[in-house]
């Protein structure tokens, strides 16, 4: 019989830290947010302090109904008071001389829409906390309403698809960059088809909030709600990086630089055709998107081109 | 526990005084956002840290709502802290002010009275504290500048009892007394550490520790809930005799106290009773002190503890009175009386069925003047000989 060796993933070369999770949780089949939520611990290390909110992370984080299903320390907030309750820990923290990193870990509707403006005033007081935003691009624990998160003509039960009407009428907020004008010590956009990109995102993330404000943004696809088979989810993340849909960028000390550069993006419809959330776009529609896609990412370029 | 030795007189306002209580008591968090009339107390703490008074982390927060997450996670994770507010920024606080309280987290909270929204005021009112009554939080009213000090030191020593964990609320009349300055004593902080030492002595509280698996406002199962409900409200019914038992210790140590959940005023042979709280009670106790004089057996009930409600201490000062008359300073959606006044009918079945008229005065930085409680103290009276009386007068519009 021949041995064959195969090849290990670099990405455990990042791991300080086995699962914190149990196997078998309350997360719907496929959802990127279980693989994302299971990785941070393992990158940053037990050490730390989740804050959670109401949202898809929360029946996990929180216990729901079952008491626990992981061995963090964790605290869950209210959407409004994530980063204030976080910041109150982690000076106190500080304070008292303790080392450990605190995470902010919210869905994008509490990021972006109601509790935006307790993070915009954390990250502008520097303080020394980890935000992660996972943007599945709407309410999904609540079923898939719409949130500025949203992108232009995507259906859901808020913006639905009618005679009238058909799908969100307005361009996703641009959360990166909006927390890039904050001047955050460290800024980035991870996902989890690009698994030593986050990694490293991560281990940087936990030595820079030592010094300051870090913000990282995981688009992390809900198989339900844009109604995605289960088995596709990791291909959709790498469909929105290669299609410029989730440019891979970080920002340093405020010095943005994409940390994948896509050689020849893709056309955006390769990635809405892996989901029916786009499925009642036509030409227009989808060129509306394509557009949209465009602008924001020569957005970034400019700012990463300027800081060549 | 020896006495405490005499502090320093200052003449300063009652934001100034609320700010050195609190820096007295050595707060390790601090969160705060200015809103008229607490600003100064914001800014006053603000210095203390600046001048390396207070040796406390001073965020300085966007909005009120963080002021109290902020103090709420800092308390989570063990620190003590402070924060204050007024009127529209206790409305912003809301959802935090629940979850400071099934957290049983004992924060200690300075609120400047005053008007809330609705329509626009920037006025005095208790309307704030009224409306946030049930948050789950102590809450205490306090008639002067040196009740200020005192009671912030005093609600230190029960927020983090032991036996009761939860968050206080220290409430003074705002534009009466966030701006009126008067002579205080300023206690030495080596007697404040003192009476406060106590505290120390108690078995750690919960905290949030990192590495271990520790939940803070988890998701309740069904009897998890209940059960965290349940203990929530038994805390509150030991504050009561907590509140009566501290008032006490400070007297001893301090040399003031102020008679725990209400002050009886003149009530044990009184025919006839006032309740009021706050800075009008001061004018008030003139007006009994006059009456007196002219032969009128009134006497007056200082309600102190409004949240919970001291029932029992109200029931034992308010029995076999001819008649009561209750003067709130903010109103009740959905009842004609006064809020404390439909409060203080429910104990109608231990007080005894006699007259209860309820005066609804002091709105919106109108006074209660002495004519106004004159007229109270002749209404109550007329009422007591079995005289017609309104259930409900609106002081201000009669005028």
């Amino acid at each position: 019989m021949v041995e064959t060796t195969k090849k290990r993933n670099r990405v455990f070369d990042y791991f300080c830290e086995e699962d914190q999770f149990a196997g078998g949780v309350a997360w719907c089949a496929g959802c990127p947010l279980e693989l994302t939520a299971r990785f941070v611990p393992k990158v940053l290390g037990k050490n730390m302090v989740f804050v959670g909110t109401p949202g898809c992370a929360a029946p996990v984080l929180h216990g729901q109904n079952v008491g626990a299903w992981h061995r963090l320390a964790y605290l869950a907030s209210v959407m409004t008071g994530v980063p204030s309750k976080a910041t109150g820990i982690s000076r106190y923290f500080h304070r008292i001389g303790l080392d450990a990193t605190v995470v902010c870990f919210t869905g994008d509707g509490c990021a972006t829409d109601v509790g935006f403006q307790p993070l915009s005033g954390a990250a502008e007081r520097g303080e020394r906390i980890i935000y992660l935003a996972y943007d599945n691009e709407g309410y999904m624990n609540t079923g898939n309403q719409r949130s500025s998160a949203t992108p232009l003509g995507a259906a859901t039960t808020t913006t639905p698809v009618g005679k009238m009407r058909h799908g969100k009428p307005t361009i996703a907020k641009n959360m990166p960059l909006i927390m890039l004008m904050h001047r955050p010590i460290y800024m980035a956009t991870a996902t989890l088809s690009h698994l030593e990109d986050f990694a490293k995102k991560l281990q940087k993330a936990k030595e820079k909030v030592k010094e300051g404000f870090v913000y990282l943004h995981v688009f992390s696809p809900c198989p339900v709600g844009w109604r995605i088979d289960s088995d596709k989810s990791i291909e959709v993340c790498r469909t929105a990086v290669r299609t410029n849909y989730f440019p891979l960028w970080e920002a340093d000390d405020g010095k943005p630089r994409f940390t994948v550069n896509v050689a020849n993006p893709r056309p955006v419809t390769e990635f809405t055709k892996l989901m029916r959330k786009f499925s009642h776009l036509k030409e227009d529609g989808l060129a509306e998107l394509q557009k949209a896609v465009d602008e924001r990412y020569a957005l970034i370029k400019t700012l990463v081109d300027a800081n060549q | 526990m020896v006495s405490a030795q005499k502090g320093q007189v200052m003449v300063i306002t009652g934001n100034a005084v609320a700010a050195y209580g609190a820096m007295l008591c050595r707060p390790e968090v601090v969160a705060a956002y200015p809103i008229t009339p607490q600003s100064e107390l914001a800014e006053q703490l603000a210095q203390f840290v600046a001048n390396g008074v207070l040796d406390a982390e001073y965020v300085e927060v966007e909005g009120e709502n963080s002021a109290m997450n902020v103090v709420l996670g800092a308390s989570v994770a063990g620190a003590r802290v402070v924060t204050a507010t007024s009127s529209y920024g206790l409305v912003f606080m809301y959802d935090a002010l629940q979850e400071a309280s099934g957290f049983r987290a004992p924060i200690v909270m300075i609120n400047a009275n005053r008007e809330t929204p609705g329509i626009h005021a920037v006025s005095s009112g208790q309307q704030d504290m009224i409306s946030a009554r049930d948050t789950g939080w102590v809450q205490i009213i306090v008639e002067n500048d040196q009740e200020i000090m005192d009671q912030i030191i005093m609600a230190y020593r029960l927020a983090e009892d032991k036996d009761i964990l939860l968050p206080t609320m220290v409430n003074y009349d705002g534009f009466y007394l966030s701006y009126l300055a008067e002579a205080v004593e300023i206690p030495r902080i080596e007697d404040v550490d003192g009476f406060l030492a106590p505290l120390k002595k108690q078995p750690p509280r919960q905290k949030l520790v990192p590495g271990l698996p520790i939940g803070c406002g988890s998701h309740g199962m069904e009897m998890g809930y209940v059960e965290a409900r349940y203990k929530h409200c038994q805390a509150l019914e030991r504050v009561k005799g907590k509140v009566d038992e501290i008032d006490k210790l400070f007297g001893e140590y301090f040399g003031r106290s102020y008679g725990g959940q209400i002050e009886e005023y003149r009530t044990d042979d009184a025919d006839i009773v006032l309740v009021t709280s706050g800075s009008a009670t001061g004018t008030a106790k003139t007006v009994v002190d006059a009456k007196r004089e002219a032969g009128v057996k009134v006497g007056l009930v200082k309600l102190r503890l409004f949240r919970p409600f001291p029932a029992e201490r109200l029931i034992s000062a308010l029995k076999g009175k001819k008649a009561i008359g209750v003067i709130d300073r903010s109103i009740c959606f959905g009842w004609k009386t006064g809020p404390i006044c439909t409060e203080l009918k429910a104990l109608t079945a231990d007080i005894g069925v006699v007259p209860i008229l309820s005066y609804i005065d002091g709105l919106a930085n109108l006074d209660i003047t002495v004519p106004h409680i004159e007229r109270v103290i002749d209404e109550v009276s007329a009422a007591a000989r079995g005289k017609p009386y309104q259930d409900v007068t609106w002081i201000p519009m009669e005028e």
